[in-house]
């Protein structure tokens, strides 16, 4: 089930000068450590002039998605939505 | 006069994303992949199903079931809510990939494009275009992402692509040309061609039309004066047969919103209320657009199942928000409402270029509502939407949210 969040995390996101890609690593969520597994679907949404990466994954065990939204004008980080793949 | 079939090479390509709105969100997610997937307009139990995944169509999860219906065809199905920005992301990476092959490509919809490969290098090189489209498919899934699949028709008009996109969904790749044109034909029904609806069929069949090959061969003169009853006819002889017939680019004509109430209302102010957002919205597109529109329609349509629509030109530009909505508020206060409002729309016609400005020798001078207008949406393109509104429209950010247009992707 999609369950919206909408709370701040904690990222920790690397960058590969090799494959010239950023991309998050771990989210610390309620007091969880969550390793990155596969991205899904990365893209840009623009609110006014601000730029805003949204991320979806899912951890590395493919048992939990997550969707990121990386705010540029600030550099925070928001987990807006959770889905655990199953139906509502 | 009976046109022969176009034996020409086919050089026209029609590609279209598979159930392009779950596909993409299957692939965003990797835990809802080969499950039921419906994406909803509401996820509340009336909420329309406007995509869902093959493995939900396979279900009997088809467009236009609600979502309380597609929850009893499947009990397990995922219903999300749409991503518009998301779609317009891969809609714009989708074109990206095609533009690497050729300048003449036309976004058909969000996810529908036709390639023109005339002229194209790569096919001036001796390339075939069976090949051309295996490597788009592989672009793509690089592109989109690995679980998105996309039908490819090569053919030799707009018609023939489209259909040859269409025989063998998903992950389709197949070519009509003169030479199998009629075995394609004998496997179809009328309803299989691409624009044949129902009724359609009702009239063909009317003239003894059965099939798409008595189609194909019915005489151009019965489809004119009989079945279409106009040039139409003719033009449905040269398409069966491979010319073009469809390549009219036909400009903006209209700008316009609509929304189904989710909290049906007869209540003036409310309506009141959203039709302001509408015109907002409205206006924004035609301002970004710049043009200057001189007509405004508006409709309702009600729980009672009556519509009611007025459209009114204006003989000075409607450029501003405040301009669309007076002009619409005044019809909505000439009608009687007979029941709860299930949905509303405003559209602005008659479009002429914003530039030159045309002024008008009594316009009000004291408050400048172009320059207002122009202030309010630089003010919104900084800060985000809706940053400034009117107040009627205070407190209003989750009422009336982006969509997805079917077909037109104009704006994009």
């Amino acid at each position: 089930m999609k369950e919206k969040i909408n709370e701040e995390v904690s990222v920790v996101m690397y960058y590969s000068a090799k494959r010239r890609q950023v991309l998050p690593h771990t989210i610390s969520w309620r007091n969880t450590e969550y390793f990155v597994g596969k991205i899904g679907y990365h893209h840009t949404v623009r609110d006014g002039q601000t730029l805003h990466h949204i991320f979806e994954l899912v951890n590395r065990e493919q048992t939990l998605w997550f969707r990121l939204n990386l705010d540029t004008s600030n550099l925070h980080w928001l987990l807006e939505a959770i889905h655990d793949g199953n139906p509502s | 006069m009976e046109i022969p079939v176009n034996h020409n090479q086919p050089m026209i390509m029609h590609i279209d994303l598979n159930s392009c709105f779950a596909i993409i969100e299957q692939q965003a997610n990797p835990l809802i992949r080969h499950k039921p997937v419906a994406i909803a307009a509401y996820d509340t139990p009336r909420g329309a199903v406007i995509a869902s995944s093959y493995e939900a169509k396979a279900l009997g999860i088809k467009l236009g079931v609600n979502v309380r219906e597609a929850r009893l065809l499947c009990r397990d199905v995922i219903v999300l809510t749409p991503d518009p920005e998301k779609y317009f992301d891969a809609h714009r990476r989708f074109k990206k990939v095609l533009l690497n092959y050729t300048d003449q490509v036309t976004p058909k919809s969000v996810d529908e494009f036709v390639i023109d490969f005339r002229g194209s290098r790569a096919v001036q090189r001796g390339l075939d275009l069976r090949d051309v489209g295996l490597q788009i498919k592989q672009d793509i899934k690089e592109s989109l992402g690995e679980y998105v699949t996309v039908n490819i028709g090569i053919g030799p008009n707009r018609f023939l692509a489209k259909l040859a996109a269409g025989l063998n969904k998903p992950d389709g790749l197949d070519v009509i040309t003169g030479a199998n044109l009629r075995d394609v034909y004998s496997n179809l029904e009328l309803t299989d061609l691409p624009g044949i609806n129902v009724r359609y069929q009702a009239r063909l069949n009317m003239e003894r039309v059965f099939t798409p090959l008595q189609f194909l061969d019915a005489p151009v003169l019965v489809l004119r004066k009989r079945v279409f009853k106009s040039i139409v006819g003719f033009y449905w002889h040269l398409r069966l047969h491979g010319h073009e017939v469809d390549t009219v680019d036909f400009g903006r004509k209209s700008f316009g919103q609509q929304y189904a109430l989710g909290d049906k209302t007869s209540d003036r102010e409310q309506l009141s209320r959203l039709l302001m957002k509408l015109c907002e919205k409205t206006g924004r597109r035609l301002r970004a657009g710049d043009y200057i529109a001189y007509g405004v329609h508006m409709w309702l349509n009600f729980e009672n199942h009556t519509y009611w629509s007025k459209g009114k030109k204006t003989r000075n530009g409607i450029f501003a928000t405040q301009d669309i909505y007076l002009a619409a508020q005044r019809m909505l206060n000439d009608i009687i409402i007979p029941a709860r409002v299930t949905n509303m729309g405003v559209t602005v016609f008659n479009l002429q270029p914003g530039k030159p400005e045309q002024l008008g020798l009594f316009d009000d001078t004291r408050i400048d509502a172009r320059s207002l207008a122009k202030a309010a949406d630089m003010v919104n393109d900084r800060y985000g939407e809706f940053t400034v509104v009117p107040a009627i429209m205070a407190n209003m950010q989750d009422t009336i949210l982006k969509r997805v247009a079917f077909g037109s992707v104009r704006d994009l």
